[in-house]
Parts: C-alpha cells; structure tokens; sequence
C-alpha cells in the first residue's frame, strides 16, 4: 500500500513525461515538413524569362515570398500545436533566396552550387506537461530547410 | 518484517541503479547550422588579417556563359544579375584571344574555345568569403568576353556578288564548318569560283532551337523534372531567320513528347520525367526542313543538350 502510494505519483510524472515527448517528436516533424515543403515550393518557382534567355534555371524574383506564404500555410495545419499565430511565426523566420550560384548564406557560410531557398525558423510549441513539471511550458524548435534544383 | 523487507528491496535497487541511454527528443532538430567560431585565445585576441589586394565587394553575380549567334558573328559573353551573394572578388588574370593563362582549368565554369580552336578571351576572378578567420578563397570563374567572324562568310557572299551566272544549289552537308581561316576565305572564295562556276555552294543554313520563338538558340538548357518545355527549331541564312517547314527527332531521349515531329508552325513540347544520370544530359537531335527561295528543300540538323534537374532538400 505504502508503495504503490509512493511509486504512482512517479510512475505517473514518468508517463506523462513521456507522451509530452512523443508529442513534442510529432509537433517537431510536422514543422521540420513545413518548412521542407515550402522550400520545395519556392524552388519550383521558376523564372521562364531567364531560361528562355540563357537556359539556366534561376530563381522567380518573388521566391522568398512564395516559401514564407507556403510556410505559414503548412504551419497552419499544426497550428494547435504552436504557441503563436501562423503567420506571425513566418514572418519571423528568416527566410532567403540565391537565385544564382554559386552563392553564399550568409547566416551559414554554406557555399551553393545551385540557386537555393533557405528557411531558417524558430517555431514555439505549447509543451504544457512540461511547464506542469516546473519546466519549460514552450518548447522552441530550430528548423532550418534548403532546397534547390539539383 | 514488511518494513525490513521494503528497506531490503529499496536498498537492493538503489545499489543496482545504472545510467541508462535516454531517448533525446531534439536530437535530430539539431541542425547543421555551425556555431560561431570561439574567439582564438592568443595574446593578440583580435590579429589583423590584411585582405587579399584589390578585393571588392561583389555586387554582379555570375549567372552563365553566353554564346549568342547573329549572322556570321558568334559573341562570347558572360550574363550577370545585379545582386550580391555576400562573397568577395578580385581580378586574377585578364586574357586575350589564344593566350594561355596560369589559371586555365582553375575557373569552375571552364574557359571555351573559338571554332579554330583557340581559347576565348576574358578575366578570371577568384571569389572570396569572409570568414571570421579573414578572407577565404572559394572558386575561380572565368568571365569570357570575345567574338568571332563565321569564316564561310567571305566564301559564301563573294561568288553571289562576283558571278552573274544562274546558281544551282547544292547540298553540302549544313552542319560541316568551314575549316578556312578568316584571312584566307578570298582564296578560298576564288577556288570554288574557277572549280565551279556554275555550281555554287549554297548559304549554309544555322540551326538552332530555342525556348522561344524570338530568343536565341540555345546549345544547353535546364529544365525542372515533370516541367512541360516548348523547344522552338530554328533556322538562319546569315543573318536571317528562315522558315521551317518542318521538324522531327531523330537521335535522343525526346521525354514525353506530345508529338516528335511536326510542322515549323507546331514547337516540339515534351518534358522528362527521369533524370539524366550525374553529370550527363539528354541530348537531342531535331531534324530541321526548310524550303525557301535562298537555301532550296534541305535539312539540317540541331541538337541541343538538356539537363533535367529535380527540387530538393539539401542538407
């Protein structure tokens, strides 16, 4: 009796611990898979006056704009799981195209051989049985997506 | 003797507790984003690194080469974007026609070479990326600048003007270039004049194909996998565009055209679904029929490589 008073609270702490993770993994694929998505986007976002001149793909001069849009839409489909509205988060992100290469990021120094669009966020996470065990209630996830033609 | 018992088994466990491997939920949100260099700890915490000389900031990015046909002259030139990728540049070695440079096969977009084999004339550059350790070297372009005279244009003109007897049109082959140099093409031109006066060479015929009706030729395209492409073939006399009566493929992976042949009016529309394997590209011959009153009922072929290239995560 005496044990399972003192072994429940703790097994259950263990529990509840446990699904939050497994929640926090979901919510981090879902975001990891927005950004991935909208980058994919933008990249087929082609600018057909330039190929038709020189042949080579280069980026839409609104390709930046076109990978936040599609962030934000992607993001809307979890957005129970944010601790933000949508399109606050996208506007926030860092979000940066290379119509050209070889060209260089300049947040990571990577060199690109391809024209590329870069995402960079930071997405909060409502991770509410963590702040019931006194840590954190948002959990911030770091995603960054790159794609390109290759 | 319950609670000697309990006391027994927690001590037993307590004393047999080990770490364990736990499961990391951020272990793979953990991106390759480098951390910032930690400051070198020396007695001079912040050494100068004087840059490489005469370094500029890049504001015109290299886009690619260019060679552009109008007439009898072929332009090598070299398209920019007027935007900056945050690397740097500076001048490594500026070339002519034909002069070798120390820095030939270092460009990573390669140096061509006219129809006589010459190398082009250009600058090469070499970019630069500022690091915290200073300005880092990263690859060399080659931006080429140069133009050349067809050399069957001398050969070609001078018998219509010098020869008032009837034409009749022969076929040579339209893609055979002429090997004569530029110097030499009066000599040349007074050859076929005394070895055929009555059986002049007709004006060769320039195929080409486009991505449409009114841009340049192009000898090598990107496309994006599954994209519909419109390829325009084209013919020029000179520096005239002829009509072309008609097309069809006849060498190449032609994707999954709609049609591969059809009338000069019709472009040939298909796209690919499957990448050409690494490094290579599909090439693809059409099979141009013009039939005009300056070149007769002739074909000519024009091939054009075409890189089929996928969107995709990089990581």
């Amino acid at each position: 009796m005496v044990l399972t008073l003192v072994l429940a609270p703790l097994l259950l702490v263990a529990l509840a611990g446990a699904l939050q993770l497994g929640a926090l993994r979901v919510a981090a694929a879902r975001v990891r898979a927005a950004a991935d998505l909208a980058t994919l986007v933008a990249v087929n976002d082609q600018d057909d006056a330039e190929l038709a001149r020189s042949g080579a793909l280069r980026l839409s001069a609104d390709a930046a704009d076109v990978a936040r849009e599609y962030f934000a839409r992607e993001l809307e489909l979890s957005s129970s799981l944010l601790d933000g509205a949508v399109d606050e988060i996208a506007a926030a992100a860092d979000v940066a195209a290379y119509p050209s290469a070889p060209a260089y990021d300049v947040r990571t120094g990577t060199r690109y051989d391809h024209p590329v669009v870069r995402i960079a966020a930071d997405v909060p996470v409502r991770t509410p049985v963590f702040g019931a065990l006194v840590l954190r209630p948002v959990t911030t996830i770091h995603v960054l997506a790159v794609s390109s033609p290759r | 003797m319950k609670r000697p018992a309990t006391a027994v088994v927690l001590a037993v466990l307590v004393l047999s507790a080990s770490p364990a491997l736990a499961w990391d939920p951020f272990r793979e949100e953990r991106h390759p984003e480098p951390a910032p260099p930690a400051p070198e700890r020396g007695p001079d915490p912040a050494p100068f690194i004087a840059p490489p000389p005469d370094i500029y900031y890049v504001t015109d990015t290299y886009v690619a080469d260019v060679v552009t046909s109008s007439g009898p002259l072929t332009t090598y030139s070299t398209s920019t974007v007027h935007e900056s990728t945050g690397s740097y540049a500076r001048v490594l070695d500026s070339v002519g026609t034909g002069v070798a440079s120390a820095f030939d096969g270092s460009a990573f977009n390669g140096r061509r070479a006219l129809a006589d084999g010459r190398s082009v004339a250009g600058t090469y550059y070499e970019n630069y990326v500022l690091t915290a350790g200073g300005f880092v070297p990263v690859s060399v372009v080659f931006f080429q600048d140069d133009a050349e005279l067809a050399r069957l244009l001398a050969a070609t003109r001078a018998p219509v003007v010098t020869t008032s007897t009837p034409t009749i049109s022969s076929t040579p082959s339209a893609t055979a270039r002429p090997l004569a140099p530029a110097c030499c093409a009066t000599s040349v031109t007074s050859v076929v004049t005394i070895a055929s006066p009555t059986l002049l060479p007709s004006k060769p015929i320039r195929p080409g194909i486009s991505l449409s009706p009114i841009s340049a030729p192009l000898a090598v395209i990107e496309v994006l996998r599954g994209r519909e492409v419109t390829l325009y073939p084209r013919a020029f006399v000179d520096d005239r565009e002829v009509a072309v009566q008609s097309w069809r493929v006849v060498a190449g992976d032609g994707g999954d055209a709609l049609a591969t042949a059809g009338s000069g009016a019709a472009p040939f529309r298909t796209s690919w679904r499957r990448l050409a394997p690494a490094g290579a590209a599909y090439e693809i011959t059409l099979r141009i029929e013009v039939d005009g009153p300056e070149t007769g009922h002739r074909t000519v072929d024009a091939t054009i490589a075409v890189v089929v290239r996928s969107p995709a995560l990089e990581r």
